[in-house]
């Protein structure tokens, strides 16, 4: 009896410092910033995936969170600065690992959207076009085979600037660029089915890319870092993810994002 | 140099001066490819920069202004939107100075449903605003007159109770302040503080203000429980003014509202640019950034001028092109010339060979066959002979009464004649045969290939004939005549010297017998 009752305390203290061990030091407010970015985060409705895992994220550490909404440039500058504790939806290249380390929760693929009426068919058809103008937003990375063509274009002087996808649907419809590199969740809400009825799809020919959280190395301790992934990995399990991607997606889609 | 590997290998040399010119100017041309290509990427990376520095400036400033208001919607957290003093005071302490100078003004709008419209009007005339009134009328269930603006300058009292609502640019960024709860700022607009006609084109930036301790979570709660605004309105010059930092030289900026860049749509345009009466460069680069501020778009438009290039761009293309192109030349010219001068040392050596060679087995006046030659050629003839049992002819030669044209007339006069026989020697034997000078006066000719004995001794008449014309020299006409002996292989020796022999008795015998005459051989008794 005497050894079940120790048992069960050891099992006990053993749950309470596991809990201790996942609870991110709330000693300080952090800052975590939103990027507009179709059903990422709508500022006009102040909502989004981005949003919801945030808020989830912040409830789950009990820590104070300074949320704002940045260009996506300014974000990386800011994480790498340290001036900016979190971001989410991150994809990791050679150059952000130096300063950013990542907790993931979902993944999906890139795609090249066209206007009908370029008679673009494939990838190599808008490359070899000099007078296709890809729209991009600045600070964005994508998966390899986009990254290849957008460096290309870029030494061709073949790419728009933006600062959000607003401006590149606008400009896309007016026919000022004639594609962009989007993801499953980059549709605006507001004139979906005119996008939608005037543009195709091409794949790029890679594997899906995984998104996480995004951590400041230098504001953020390794031993920190990996309790804000112990609570991005709670979600996962526990069925959170996928309930939050449910509202943005068909069950079909948002399960292939968030199981991977 | 008859040797044909020698001459292939020749033909090689020659083209390898050739081969050097093609490599150094490929060469050149790879160097001047590279260094255009990598100055065009230098000046075209710097072109980015400036774009992205540019739209850099622009949001920090934008987003120093949306932390100014910040503080106003702050203050608002803690006061009703109708104190009229406190926000006097908060602007006030502001210090708005020349870092804030885009500003040209700070206003609260209070939102106001149409029921209320009375009222608010009664309350405002109380506060003191006699004039007080909601401008341009409005059927709006919503009503959003401007109730207070700082600094407050007197004359312009008017703006108070303008309804912003009613112009569809400044309510579009109201709506999207209010759902967003986010700083709005609206396309380009005349603020209504401006009288002239030809304003400067300004923007306004919304902060929505919510009532005290409502939720605003989501956009219904935000469109219930707004109550006003707090605006800044801005001057596109003034505030393009305070920008912080520098603009890179030779950069002409334009930033039009949202994303067509029209006439109309154009917000402002760098001094630079309004000046810029240059031509148009064959580089220039142009780029437009479609920069997102505080939900709203502006298409920032940069491009290139002349001190651009001037400043940023390498001419170091053309030093290569010209400078490879003058080295390949130099180059290809020393090879030729180290190539042909061998070929042509060897060529002269050639030649000069040859003319030893001919000096060596020719006679100096007359040009023919010496002895040694002519001694060559008869050996060749008498092999030749004792192989397919031929016959030929050995004629020897002896001008009769030489001497005293020497004595009379001079060695000049006695040569020249030597000379006009030789020609003449020539011009009667076939080109099969041979002529040559032995001695003094005397000739001997090889009758090569003979079918009949007759045949030489035909052409010993014809000979003799020959040089019984008159000879003119410098000017002299003189009358030789000679003698001729004539010996037949193998009738009169089957050797050199047999054969030697027996035209040369012959020959005495015709002059024994009285000069100018043909002898035979054969003819013992002749």
């Amino acid at each position: 009896m005497i050894i079940r009752i120790s048992i069960f305390l050891l099992i006990m203290l053993g749950n309470i410092n596991l809990a201790n061990a996942v609870t991110p030091d709330c000693s300080r407010p952090y800052t975590l910033a939103l990027h507009d970015h179709g059903l990422l985060y709508s500022a006009e409705t102040d909502a989004g995936i981005d949003k919801d895992v945030a808020d989830e994220l912040i409830r789950r550490s009990g820590c104070k969170v300074i949320v704002s909404l940045m260009p996506r440039a300014r974000i990386w500058q800011l994480i790498e600065s340290g001036a900016l504790d979190f971001s989410l939806s991150g994809i990791r290249n050679a150059e952000r690992d130096k300063f950013a380390a990542f907790a993931w929760y979902f993944s999906n693929k890139y795609y090249l959207l066209v206007r009908k009426d370029s008679g673009i068919r494939n990838l190599a058809d808008f490359t070899r076009n000099d007078r296709l103008q890809l729209g991009v937003i600045r600070g964005f990375r994508y998966s390899e085979n986009a990254n290849q063509m957008v460096d290309r274009l870029q030494a061709e002087n073949r790419l728009s600037m933006a600062g959000g996808l607003a401006p590149l649907y606008q400009t896309l419809m007016l026919n000022r660029i004639q594609g962009m590199i989007i993801e499953p969740f980059d549709y605006p809400t507001l004139e979906e089915k005119r996008i939608r009825d005037l543009t195709a799809i091409i794949e790029f020919n890679d594997p899906a890319v995984p998104h996480g959280l995004i951590m400041s190395k230098k504001s953020l301790a390794l031993s920190e870092q990996e309790k804000w992934r112990v609570l991005v990995n709670g979600m996962r399990t526990d069925g959170t993810m996928r309930r939050i991607f449910e509202k943005y997606f068909t069950p079909d889609l948002a399960a292939a994002m968030v199981d991977f | 140099m008859t040797n044909p590997r020698a001459a292939i290998t020749s033909k090689q040399i020659l083209l390898l001066p050739w081969l050097v010119l093609i490599v150094a100017l490929t060469l050149t041309w790879l160097v001047w490819d590279h260094e255009r290509q990598s100055a065009r990427k230098e000046l075209h990376s710097q072109f980015d920069f400036a774009l992205r520095d540019t739209v850099s400036r622009l949001e920090q400033r934008v987003a120093a202004y949306e932390q100014m208001l910040r503080g106003m919607q702050s203050l608002l957290a803690t006061t009703p939107l109708t104190n009229r003093t406190a926000i006097h005071d908060y602007v006030e302490t502001l210090q708005l100075d020349a870092n804030f100078s885009g500003i040209r003004v700070i206003g609260i709008v209070e939102k106001v449903s149409a029921q209320a419209r009375a009222a608010h009007v009664a309350a405002m005339r109380r506060q003191g605003l006699a004039d007080y009134t909601i401008y341009p009328d409005s059927q709006d269930e919503t009503l959003a007159p401007i109730i207070q603006r700082e600094p407050d300058v007197g004359q312009d009292q008017a703006v108070l109770g303008f309804d912003p609502w009613t112009e569809p640019v400044r309510r579009l960024a109201m709506e999207k302040a209010r759902d967003s709860g986010l700083p709005s700022i609206s396309g380009k607009v005349r603020l209504v503080v401006d009288h002239e006609t030809e304003a400067s084109p300004g923007f306004i930036m919304y902060l929505p203000i919510f009532a005290h301790g409502q939720p605003r979570d989501s956009v219904a709660q935000r469109r219930v429980n707004i109550i006003g605004w707090v605006y800044a309105a801005f001057h596109m010059r003034d505030f393009m003014a305070s920008l912080y930092g520098k603009q890179s030289p030779g950069l002409a900026l334009s930033i039009f509202d949202d994303v067509v860049p029209t006439a109309e749509a154009l917000m402002y345009r760098s001094p630079d640019e309004a000046a810029a009466a240059e031509p148009a460069m064959e580089n220039t680069m142009s780029a437009n950034e479609y920069m997102v501020v505080a939900g709203h778009t502006w298409t920032v438009s940069l491009s290139t001028q002349q001190a651009f290039e001037t400043l940023y761009g390498r001419d170091a293309a053309s030093v290569i092109a010209v400078t490879g192109i003058c080295l390949s030349l130099s180059l290809a010219l020393l090879v030729w010339q180290m190539v042909t001068g061998r070929v042509r040392a060897l060529r002269l050596a050639a030649e000069m060979t040859e003319e030893l060679r001919h000096m060596a087995q020719h006679d100096p006046l007359t040009k023919l066959p010496n002895r040694a030659l002519f001694s060559d050629r008869l050996n060749q003839e008498l092999t030749r002979a004792q192989r397919h049992g031929g016959k030929f002819a050995l004629i020897f030669l002896d001008l009769d009464h030489f001497k005293p044209i020497n004595d009379n007339f001079g060695h000049a006069v006695g040569d020249g004649l030597l000379q006009q026989m030789a020609q003449r020697l020539q011009a009667s034997i076939r080109a099969s045969d041979t002529v040559g000078r032995i001695g003094g006066d005397e000739f001997v000719v090889l009758v090569a290939e003979l079918t009949e004995a007759n045949a030489a001794l035909a052409l010993a008449e014809k000979i003799r004939m020959a040089a019984r014309q008159p000879f003119i020299v410098d000017g002299n006409e003189l009358h030789v005549s000679c003698s001729l002996g004539v010996a037949v292989y193998p009738d009169n020796g089957s050797d050199e010297i047999t054969l030697t022999k027996s035209a040369d008795e012959a020959m005495y015998r015709a002059k024994d017998a009285g000069r100018n005459s043909v002898v035979s051989a054969s003819n013992t008794t002749r």
